[in-house]
């Protein structure tokens, strides 16, 4: 089967199945998106589907429909995204390894919410769970980059 | 799979539910007849609710803004995790982000305690409410056109037995007790209780 | 053997990894450095001064930091150390683990595992001190714990940069013909002042690591430092920021297969039978072995993919054997229960004398409380996996562990080769917190390698079986009474914990043939420590064994008893009609370090003003791993529960290299704490965990998460650790926060079987 990720077509061969995250992790070498809990809850595997960020390792590979970004293709060619540069200035990931999935999330956010308010941020980023409780930072990446978003009118 | 259309239909629905749309009349029934079957009715009345007071299908009519969880390994009933609200823009689809279709798919997971999926996964409109009422507080917001997403008890029944996000009560997934009989029992004890004139018990 | 028998007698149970690692390593002679392992590692061109820096012709620099970056920012601070020294920026050097090596034992990590408060400095502590930290150099223990890394690597690293510098000086200073004192450096060049003329360190690296090693090597003072004492960016954030292969589950190698294991759910104990049929029916099924070994039985399953593995792991017909151990919850509280009641148990604090303090003292002047806590999983959020290759008698294993040296050494038993021809590849972790100390991940690896005919096989738990598996923090449960005076402050304090002993578990699944002998101080540690001067005052600890394993879990004993320390304290200072601030002050007099701590959360958090009605304020303070902690969390009610609104954290970890991880370590930490008081849990029945994912064991969300100010103090003449500190006093502050708001005292965790949290 075809999928499209990060603008680039693969094709792989999987049983319809199989979570899109293993299929991307196993078969197409995208590591990006991580392996959790493999029931949606902690959004370590989140990536977007058509802009709209899903767990992928619950959704079966057979069902996705649209193009598919993980966080290797979210920045620009200039290396980092918006978002992961606030990420970085704010210097949020201890361990790491959430953070895939958290920024997936947060780019999803402000593309609905130029300007979140802390509770929606509350509302868009509670399906990732994070054990270092980097959460602070994170509300102030998310914040940084809508205000460099609002200023470069990125 | 794409949030525009989750939303559009949200917003249908929402519009639905909110409009002043009255039921058609009931038909004219017999005073005998109802005396008759209230007994009757009542009895399928207790078989519908049932149905709709199970947490497959309570978990999600609720009155707040919040999904509750039930069942082996969820402990009590509360709320789901996550933060996870009707939305801010009060569709019930949730919240920018964090869609129910983040994690609900158009059918279930395969794996123990993994996402529940049907198609257009959503919290009922809160006039929807079942969660925690009693027997005569659904059934007068059932028949209550107000109330019910503006719809005669045929088109209830109808929506019991057709429409598939009701339908998963029945096809929960993997280690979740099922609503009690099936869409088509269910659609069939609508129609009876309706023919016996809807009764509802007393509050 | 039997003079590590003897030590381990004479002494304590130091951890069970250094006590059966030195059996089993044999190394006796620790007076000699070890050998540079990175002589085997150099790339063309690339030359090595010390086990920590590599300098390559074209002046690469490489620093080794060889302890387990698990989040906590350990490899950024322990460059910064080199780089300091070195007279170059972080952004210069590229930071690597290395491979696992006895060059790398960390003597910190056994430092304080004696049964002395950090504060006592007597003759008997110091030369204990001393002695345990020459024994992690004998044992050759690389390991990461303890909040020992950079107390560990303050000297060792910045004399590695300083002895690196001062043979690049020499050798420089040959090649120009000029005196070393004319000589400056910067930016990795060096520069003769008089001339101009330079030379990079690349251009005399080669030179200069023939030179001997300097004898005298002279460190920087604190005012000149460039680095040290200033928050860094860290090196391993733009890896992590992008998504980059940099986990053991991101381990990819030629030709690999994937794995899983199915263990049995009831620890110990062996599958009675087993049916493979339908799993071996499914695709991509490569083979499925049984395991067997310390740390308990099931199966491997090797696939093709991590999918096909998990989905045939779950297709196992099994049925395992029965528990050998109280079957649930209930019988293990009983147990515990029984325990206190039938023992003495340890006193690791007897001052003065306490029984006869209780023995006349009146009724109404005693106050008496039994806490009690669960056991906990770690949960990290990167699942515990390893990835192994058994190839032409070499065995190979990328592993995120804590505990390199003793994985190496386990897997090479597992494998049946020897550890000089095992290589263990440490990658960076997704958590830690002690669960990666345990080899049985690694070990699993290795033993589904020589499965594979030479194939490398990535080994990933699910979620379910990584909870289901933990080595738990263990369950306690405390009985405490005081005898107040008649100025309301505790004038006898009597305390007892028992729960199962962290170093027994661990040594019986890492070397079953050593038994544990001895008391096991993590039992009371975080209650008998305390810097509080009571005149009567007895800490004691019980070791019942509950047969769940358990083990290092962050903080590890003052997880725990923090909390009942710090929450009975509170009762007292209710009891005596007194404010918990004012108690504690009154109370630590004699520790300066302390009592600044003390003042200075209160004074940040105004502690001392009057809040609305629906909202309240708890205090506690731990000293743990050298460094003093005081926490106040505020809580207000809401309709949706209780909120924690906000958190003030002052530490005075002695000297703060890194102050901006230092801030994102307490904060956590105390997260970390936090998550567990509100509703973490694990429960038993029929001898198997109850709880298997994030629905069941979840831990603190964005939205639950308060504000946080932080004050670093740096008053204390001890450097402190930094990991684990700020998770010991989050747990009673919240606890004390819930009395004050609510009036109900909460003496088991999690809060939430008795309040709800929003």
């Amino acid at each position: 089967m075809r999928l499209t990720v990060n603008g680039n077509p693969i094709d792989i061969d999987a049983d319809p199945d199989m979570p899109l995250l293993w299929a991307l992790r196993d078969l197409a070498g995208i590591t990006g998106p991580k392996f959790g809990c493999g029931i949606a809850a902690c959004g370590a595997c989140t990536v977007l589907v058509d802009g709209t960020p899903v767990r992928s390792c619950a959704l079966p590979v057979g069902m996705v429909e649209g193009d598919v970004v993980t966080i290797e293709g979210l920045a620009g060619a200039d290396g980092l995204s918006v978002v992961q540069q606030a990420w970085l200035d704010e210097q949020v990931p201890q361990c790491g390894y959430c953070q895939a999935g958290q920024i997936v999330s947060a780019h999803a956010l402000l593309e609905e919410i130029p300007d979140p308010t802390d509770d929606d941020i509350d509302n868009a980023m509670a399906g990732n769970l994070c054990r270092c409780g980097t959460y602070p930072r994170i509300r102030a990446a998310i914040k940084r980059a809508a205000a460099e978003k609002a200023r470069t009118g990125a | 799979m794409t949030v525009l259309a989750r939303l559009l239909t949200a917003a249908v629905i929402a519009v639905l539910a909110a409009s002043p749309v009255h039921a058609q009349d009931a038909p004219a029934v017999d005073d005998d007849a109802i005396a008759v079957d209230r007994e009757k009715g009542l009895a399928e009345w207790d078989g519908i609710v049932a149905v709709l007071s199970h947490p497959r299908c309570a978990n999600c009519h609720v009155e707040d803004a919040y999904p509750r969880w039930s069942g082996p390994h969820y402990g009590a009933t509360r709320l789901h995790a996550f933060n996870i609200t009707r939305g801010e823009d009060g569709s019930g689809f949730g919240n920018a982000a964090l869609r129910c279709a983040s994690c609900h798919f158009s059918s279930n997971s395969s794996k123990l305690h993994g996402p529940p999926g049907a198609p257009l996964w959503h919290l009922a409109p809160a006039e929807m409410a079942w969660w925690q009422k009693s027997s005569a507080e659904i059934c007068a917001q059932i028949k209550d056109p107000e109330r019910n997403g503006a719809r005669t008890l045929e088109d209830i029944a109808a929506h019991v037995r057709d429409d598939p996000l009701v339908g998963w009560g029945w096809n929960p997934g993997p280690g979740r007790e099922p609503a009690p009989g099936s869409a088509e029992d269910t659609f069939r004890a609508i129609e009876r209780w309706a023919a016996a004139g809807a009764p509802c018990p007393a509050g | 053997m039997a003079s590590l028998g003897k030590i381990a007698r004479r002494t304590f149970l130091i951890g069970a990894a250094a006590v059966a690692g030195g059996v089993a390593v044999g190394y006796y002679v620790y007076r000699r450095p070890y050998p540079n392992p990175l002589e085997d590692e150099l790339a063309e061109g690339e030359t090595t001064f010390n086990p920590y820096v590599m300098i390559g012709a074209d002046n690469a620099i490489t620093v080794i930091a060889p302890r387990a970056e698990m989040g906590q920012g350990v490899a950024t601070t322990l460059a910064a150390l080199v780089a300091e020294e070195l007279d170059v920026d972080l952004d210069a050097v590229t930071v690597e683990h290395g491979p696992a090596s006895y060059a790398y034992y960390n003597s910190e990590m056994l430092a304080e595992g004696g049964p002395f408060p950090f504060f006592e400095e007597g003759v008997v502590a110091e030369l204990m001190r001393g002695g345990m930290g020459a024994f992690g150099k004998f044992l050759g223990l690389q390991g990461t714990g303890g909040s020992t890394s950079v107390r560990d690597g303050f000297d060792k690293m910045r004399t590695a940069g300083a002895a690196a510098r001062q043979m690049l000086l020499a050798a420089a200073a040959a090649r120009l013909d000029v005196e070393i004192g004319t000589l400056a450096t910067a930016d990795a060049t060096i520069t003769h002042e008089a001339t101009g003329r330079t030379l990079s360190y690349g251009e005399v690296a080669a030179d200069a690591a023939r030179l001997d090693p300097p004898s005298d090597v002279r460190l920087k003072q604190p005012a000149d430092w460039r680095l040290l004492g200033k928050a860094q960016q860290r090196t391993d954030m733009r890896a992590k920021v992008t998504g980059a292969p940099i986990f053991g589950v991101d381990v990819s190698l030629p030709d690999m297969l994937y794995g899983t294991v199915r263990m049995s759910p009831r620890f110990w104990a062996e599958p009675v039978k087993a049916d493979f049929s339908e799993a071996e029916k499914m695709p991509g099924i490569v083979k499925i072995v049984p395991i067997d070994t310390s740390y308990g039985h099931g199966f491997g399953v090797i696939a093709e993919n991590t999918w096909a593995a998990f989905r045939a792991a779950e297709a196992i017909e099994v049925e395992w054997g029965e528990a050998d151990y109280p079957q649930d919850s209930a019988a293990m509280s009983a147990f515990l229960r029984e325990a206190l009641a039938a023992e003495a148990g340890d006193a690791l604090r007897d001052d003065g004398d306490v029984d006869t303090a209780f023995a006349d003292a009146p009724q109404d002047r005693v106050v008496e409380a039994e806490y009690e806590v669960p056991f906990l999983a770690h949960a990290c959020m990167e699942p515990m996996n390893a990835t192994a290759r058994l190839k032409d008698g070499l065995l190979e294993v990328w592993s995120p562990n804590q505990m390199p040296t003793l994985t190496r050494q386990l897997c090479a038993a597992m494998a049946g080769v020897d550890t000089e021809n095992t290589r263990v590849h440490t990658t960076f972790m997704g958590g830690g917190f002690g669960r990666r100390g345990e080899m049985d991940y690694s070990m699993f690896a290795a033993l589904l390698a020589k499965e594979t005919g030479g194939r490398p096989v990535k080994v990933i738990w699910t979620r379910e079986e990584d909870i289901r598996h933990d080595t738990y923090r263990p369950a306690a449960m405390g009985r405490f009474r005081a005898r107040l005076g008649a100025d309301g402050l505790p004038e006898a304090v009597d305390m007892k914990i028992a729960s199962p002993s962290t170093i027994a578990s661990t040594l019986r699944r890492t070397f079953p043939s050593l038994s544990p002998l001895g008391p096991d101080k993590t039992i009371a540690e975080g209650a008998f420590d305390q810097p509080y001067t009571i005149p009567d005052y007895r800490v004691a600890a019980v070791k019942a064994d509950t047969g769940v394993p358990v083990g290092f879990w962050r903080s590890v004993g003052n997880s725990f008893n923090g909390y009942f320390h710090e929450s009975f304290l509170d009762e007292l200072a209710a009891a005596g009609g007194l404010d918990p601030v004012e108690t504690r002050l009154k109370l630590m007099t004699d520790h300066p370090a302390a009592v600044k701590v003390v003042e200075k959360a209160a004074e940040l958090s105004k502690w001392s003003e009057t809040l609305p009605a629906g909202r309240a304020k708890g205090f506690a303070f731990t000293l743990s791993f050298g460094s003093w902690v005081a926490e106040v969390v505020e809580v207000a009610e809401t309709d949706a529960g209780i909120r924690i609104e906000k958190v003030w954290i002052v530490a005075d970890v002695g000297t703060a290299l890194d102050p901006g991880i230092i801030e994102a370590q307490l904060t956590s930490g105390a997260i970390f704490g936090l998550s567990s008081a509100i509703g973490q849990e694990i429960t038993f029945a029929d001898g198997m965990a109850e709880q298997s994912n994030f629905h069941d064991y979840d831990a603190m969300r964005i939205h639950q998460c308060p504000a946080f100010e932080v004050a670093i103090l740096q008053n204390y003449h001890k450097m402190g650790g930094v990991g684990e500190i700020g998770t010991p006093p989050a747990v009673p502050a919240l606890a004390n926060a819930v009395f004050a708001l609510t009036g109900k005292r909460v003496r088991s965790l999690p809060l939430s079987r008795e309040v709800d949290f929003a």
